[in-house]
């Protein structure tokens, strides 16, 4: 019991040190200090294009996004008035980016289709479709198989970008509902009637592939 | 009858109990809402089978998931490196125009803008072709009159420039340095070069030194020097020496000298610029290299690279000159330094009072 609050008094103090550097960073890259805004796109890019990329699976997307977002990020960082958590700051940037992006590919037919075709006119798997990914092992690629891979795809296409942005967040990123109303701007009733909305048609979709 | 009653009880309890299963699984409910449905599972079959659907949906779509590798984190955070230098080169411009006109002039007076635009456009349009023929006019006639020296090229090498050639931006943006292997000619040609570069694909670039594509690798690797290793440098100094007469090897050596973190490879930069031209601008790069390096050994090769071109008469004595090697007598740390300064001053000039 002692050493439990001990080890809890400790993370928190970790924390609070941590919150001080980034605090700290994010008035250096204010100040127009470029390392210390580099330091704050590393803290943090990674779950970014983790993010990106699982929303719209193209990497040459999801590039775009993460570059999108931290180029507005430091367009607008003197406009950070630390109201927030940077954190929090920052996903607003990167929510609205992939939102416009997935609304802009939903509007375009050709980018609607869930599996492109290929040259020779056949079709490729989810996997055969993100070609920097298949040096890595991917056991779950001999268990799948190209026919859940496709109903996955698509049944992932068939929710509006808001829906598949909140189901994303909640259940990938780790993010509580209110964090995520926060970072769409909405409340959190919104956020959690969309992922009713998003879990519903998904079960539908997937409805007999469990 | 009791368990009627019971079942009963469940089918109620489910439907209030529904959408919540899905807030459940998603970890949403406070330690009592949990504990009660955590209850409520103890006898009803349904909301366990509702439950077990859940969680198996997640763990189908889970199994979907994709992890950024590194390459790719990599690619995306040297294309983002080079759109911030865009943006601060360019910076300085949009704030100009957004303090003169912001972004809401053009909205409340659309037909007033579009002719203020149309003007500037023509205005451009037939002042700009003017303006550009006199100022390129003097410089293309000394080019039709002889052949192009080092001393016309731009001083300034653009990196980004010296990219170019069949390595494509994105394939150098994202190389990792992999190897370098130098095989020795045996006249006097430069030796023959073996770059290994890993990107996507590895990459080898074979050639000689001569050969732009090697240059401008080697080039790349001194540009971004906190990408790539030392050795990789030191590798890329010591074969650009032999070019070091070709504008933008000189000016990536000068920007090694004032730029690169690791001293051996600006001790190597140093060396690699003795006999190049033109020589104020190798003097300067002397100059700043005994005033601001901190590391003594750096000082020393610059002292003594501008004591040899004192020597052949290749230094400028002039004031400025005369006044770093005071304050270097002065005030560095080094006794070695404080004489080669000393014996400089007098190398170059009437005797001077300290």
């Amino acid at each position: 019991m002692g050493m439990s609050v001990a080890f809890e008094g400790d993370a928190r103090a970790a924390a609070t040190v941590k919150l001080a550097e980034e605090q700290a960073l994010v008035r250096s890259a204010q100040a127009g200090d470029r390392l210390a805004f580099e330091e704050l796109v590393r803290r943090f890019d990674r779950e970014v294009l983790r993010l990106a990329l699982n929303l719209v699976k193209r990497p040459e997307d999801a590039r775009d996004i993460y570059q999108e977002s931290f180029l507005r990020v430091y367009r607008n960082l003197h406009r950070f008035r630390f109201e927030c958590s940077f954190y929090t700051w920052l996903y607003r940037i990167v929510t609205n980016v992939a939102l416009d992006h997935l609304r802009r590919r939903t509007s375009r037919r050709e980018d609607q289709a869930p599996v492109p075709e290929e040259a020779e006119g056949g079709t490729r798997d989810f996997f055969d479709r993100q070609p920097e990914m298949r040096a890595a092992a991917n056991p779950e690629r001999h268990l799948l198989g190209q026919e859940l891979g496709e109903h996955i795809a698509t049944a992932l296409d068939r929710l509006s970008p808001r829906e598949r942005m909140v189901f994303e967040m909640k259940h990938y990123q780790g993010l509580k509902l209110r964090a995520i109303g926060d970072m769409l701007g909405t409340s959190e009733e919104t956020v959690k009637n969309s992922l009713f909305r998003a879990t519903r048609k998904l079960r539908a979709s997937l409805d007999g592939m469990r | 009858m009791q368990q009627e009653q019971h079942g009963n009880k469940s089918a109620e309890t489910c439907e209030e109990f529904g959408p919540r299963w899905t807030l459940f699984a998603a970890g949403e409910l406070d330690a009592t809402e949990i504990a009660e449905m955590n209850e409520h599972l103890l006898h009803c079959a349904n909301c366990n089978a509702t439950l077990a659907q859940e969680n198996a949906l997640l763990a189908l779509l889970s199994s979907n998931r994709t992890e950024p590798d590194a390459a790719l984190l990599a690619g995306c955070r040297a294309s983002l490196e080079d759109a911030l230098d865009q943006e601060e080169e360019h910076g300085w411009l949009r704030r100009a125009i957004s303090t003169w006109m912001p972004g809401s002039w053009i909205s409340p007076a659309p037909a007033w803008s579009a002719a203020l635009l149309l003007l500037i456009g023509f205005s451009v349009g037939i002042l700009g072709p003017r303006f550009v023929k006199h100022s390129i006019a003097p410089n293309s006639a000394s080019q039709a009159g002889t052949s192009t020296t080092a001393s016309t090229l731009p001083e300034i090498a653009n990196p980004d420039d010296s990219a170019s050639s069949s390595l494509s931006k994105l394939d150098l943006h994202t190389a990792n340095f992999a190897g370098i292997n130098v095989f020795p000619s045996s006249n006097n040609e430069p030796p023959q070069v073996e770059l290994q570069l890993n990107t996507r694909q590895p990459i080898t670039v074979q050639g000689t030194v001569n050969d732009d594509e090697v240059k401008s690798v080697l080039l790349y690797f001194l540009h971004n020097s906190q990408r790539f290793d030392a050795d990789a440098r030191m590798n890329a100094v010591e074969l650009l020496r032999a070019r070091n007469n070709d504008a933008d090897v000189r000016a990536a050596l000068c920007q090694t000298v004032h730029t690169d973190q690791n001293a051996a490879v600006r001790l190597k930069a140093l060396e690699a610029l003795a006999g190049a031209e033109p020589q104020d601008i190798i003097q300067q790069t002397l100059l700043d290299a005994l005033v601001d390096d901190h590391n003594p050994g750096v000082r020393v090769e610059a002292i003594n690279a501008l004591r040899e071109m004192a020597a052949k008469g290749q230094v400028d004595s002039d004031d400025h000159l005369l006044a770093v090697l005071r304050d270097r007598v002065q005030k560095d740390p080094s006794t070695y330094i404080r004489l080669q300064s000393a014996a400089a001053i007098r190398d170059l000039g009437p005797r001077q009072k300290f």
